[in-house]
């Protein structure tokens, strides 16, 4: 008996704890604590789709090395270190809750207070993991091996994914949502490390140019380029459709969001086969 | 334990004459035990006979008193007002309408409007499993309702509707939802593809994004959510 209570308490430990934070916790209170997590969830996955773009465009000036290296200086200060280091955040927050969703909802795991608090304390983890690495410098790991390892793990967990939700009724799109959504819980954590372990493979011009130029690497990285921008895009459109009410409206939304991430594959595209 | 409590109900009223919407104060002193409804019929005895709000069973079974108190969608005829004072920690209560449809007047929304959403799911048989030749019953073994038994105790009050992450706009709502997942559980219902064809559309469980809101706000303890996952999974039995 004391043992279940204890359990109790410790699994009611998030909730509370939410519920002491203003702002938030009138909506813990009123809508629970996986709202708030759905919220943040969103926040975090609209603040990356925005990130991703801003990366696929700065990576876009490869093709002038000398351009890519005066934007690269920028990441030798202070602050943009602490930013960089930052967006481990909600790139494993985001991540771990997209598990967590995929778990519940096609896994039938029930226990989500198990889950969220794994999703909270492997992203802490995670986080300080990623802030050593940069203080630890180069590591010197051979990009193959690791982007080897990261494709292996990702395919097949998109194909556990896959094999549960493709015979649900559910639409093309939305599983594919989650196909994605498991294949990028590893490369996108993966990629966020790699930048970190070898700190030159994405902020020295030459060093990236000479990466890409080999045939698995260039398939790896188009990979996690599609796979984002249809992740992403189908995020924006899924949350733009609960605010727009016309069918014009949304049908324009689609083909906008549709444009712009195809845009984006396009610059990604001719980036991994051009340079 | 105090016998009573000295509480301000921040009203949100709606005059439809003029489209005049305000937020009126009453203050008053509340035994522990009464509820919310006890508390708008004192209003509308002791203060103003012109507040309008809504309830019928007043026993927590037809959903018609849901209001919303300090932004959570409850039904007001459960509501006490100790345990008010207790869960939000404080006295003061802003009391809205529902958001899932519009104002008729003051707390009375137009639910003809909410219910049109349960409508398009047809929360009944549509098409009957022949009865046995012994009888007329169609008997319903005690390990198929297990699976479904406890959202058949959904009484359409729309709570989770209005505290759904998802809008009002594009999705048909946690409780339409639920009830057609009732029926293609059901086993004396045939007709499952027309209900499928619902769930599964651009309307249906797709736009349900696991917020959870729903479980957490019913107030027969349904955790909707499940059901909404296993539809998702396509796991019916």
């Amino acid at each position: 008996m004391a043992e279940d209570y204890e359990i109790k308490r410790f699994r009611q430990a998030i909730t509370t704890k939410l519920a002491n934070v203003p702002f938030i916790s009138t909506y813990a209170k009123t809508r629970g604590r996986a709202y708030v997590i759905a919220w943040c969830h969103r926040i975090s996955g609209t603040g990356l789709v925005a990130y991703v773009m801003l990366h696929i465009y700065t990576l876009s000036s490869l093709e002038t090395p000398a351009e890519f290296n005066a934007k690269m200086k920028l990441f030798s200060f202070f602050i943009f270190r602490l930013l960089e280091w930052l967006l481990a955040i909600p790139v494993i927050f985001h991540a771990l809750n997209g598990a967590r969703l995929i778990l519940y909802e096609s896994f039938g795991c029930r226990d989500d207070e198990t889950m969220t608090r794994w999703v909270l304390g492997l992203s802490a983890v995670y986080v300080l993991l990623m802030g050593m690495l940069m203080i630890m410098g180069n590591q010197s790991v051979t990009p193959l091996f690791f982007w080897l390892i990261a494709l292996i793990i990702s395919t097949s967990l998109a194909y556990l994914v896959a094999s549960k939700v493709w015979h649900s009724g559910t639409s093309i799109a939305w599983k594919f949502q989650r196909i994605t959504g498991a294949f990028l819980l590893i490369m996108v954590t993966a990629h966020l490390l790699f930048e970190h372990i070898n700190p030159s493979v994405g902020h020295e011009a030459g060093v990236v140019i000479d990466r890409i130029q080999h045939f698995f690497i260039k398939v790896t990285d188009l990979a996690l380029v599609i796979a984002i921008l249809y992740h992403g895009g189908y995020g924006l459109l899924s949350i733009a459709k609960d605010y727009l009410q016309s069918k014009v409206l949304k049908s324009s939304c689609a083909m906008l969001i549709i444009v712009i991430m195809v845009i984006f594959a396009w610059i990604g595209l001719r980036l991994t086969l051009l340079v | 334990m105090r016998e009573s409590y000295k509480i301000t109900l921040k009203i949100r009223r709606y005059d439809p004459d003029n489209d005049r919407s305000w937020i009126q104060d009453y203050h008053m002193e509340a035994g522990r035990i009464l509820r919310f409804v006890d508390l708008f019929r004192k209003i509308n005895e002791e203060q103003d006979p012109t507040l309008a709000w809504d309830s019928s069973c007043e026993h927590g079974q037809c959903g018609t008193c849901t209001v919303k108190v300090n932004g959570k969608p409850l039904l007001a005829c459960e509501l006490l007002v100790e345990d008010a004072v207790s869960y939000f920690e404080t006295t003061i209560f802003h009391i809205e309408p529902l958001d899932v449809a519009p104002a008729i007047r003051d707390l009375v929304a137009d639910m003809e409007n909410a219910y049109e959403k349960v409508d398009q799911v047809m929360p009944y048989v549509i098409e009957p499993e022949p009865p046995f030749e012994e009888g007329n019953e169609h008997p319903i073994t005690a390990h198929e309702l297990e699976v479904y038994v406890d959202a058949t105790r959904c009484i359409n009050c729309f709570c989770c509707a209005s505290a759904c992450i998802s809008s009002h706009n594009s999705f048909l709502g946690p409780n339409a939802m639920l009830a057609t997942i009732i029926r293609v559980m059901d086993p004396r219902e045939r007709e499952k593809d027309k209900r499928l064809k619902v769930l599964y559309s651009d309307q249906g469980i797709s736009r349900c994004h696991s917020s959870m809101a729903c479980t957490f706000v019913c107030p027969k303890e349904i955790d909707v959510a499940h059901f909404i996952a296993l539809a998702k999974e396509g796991r019916f039995k």
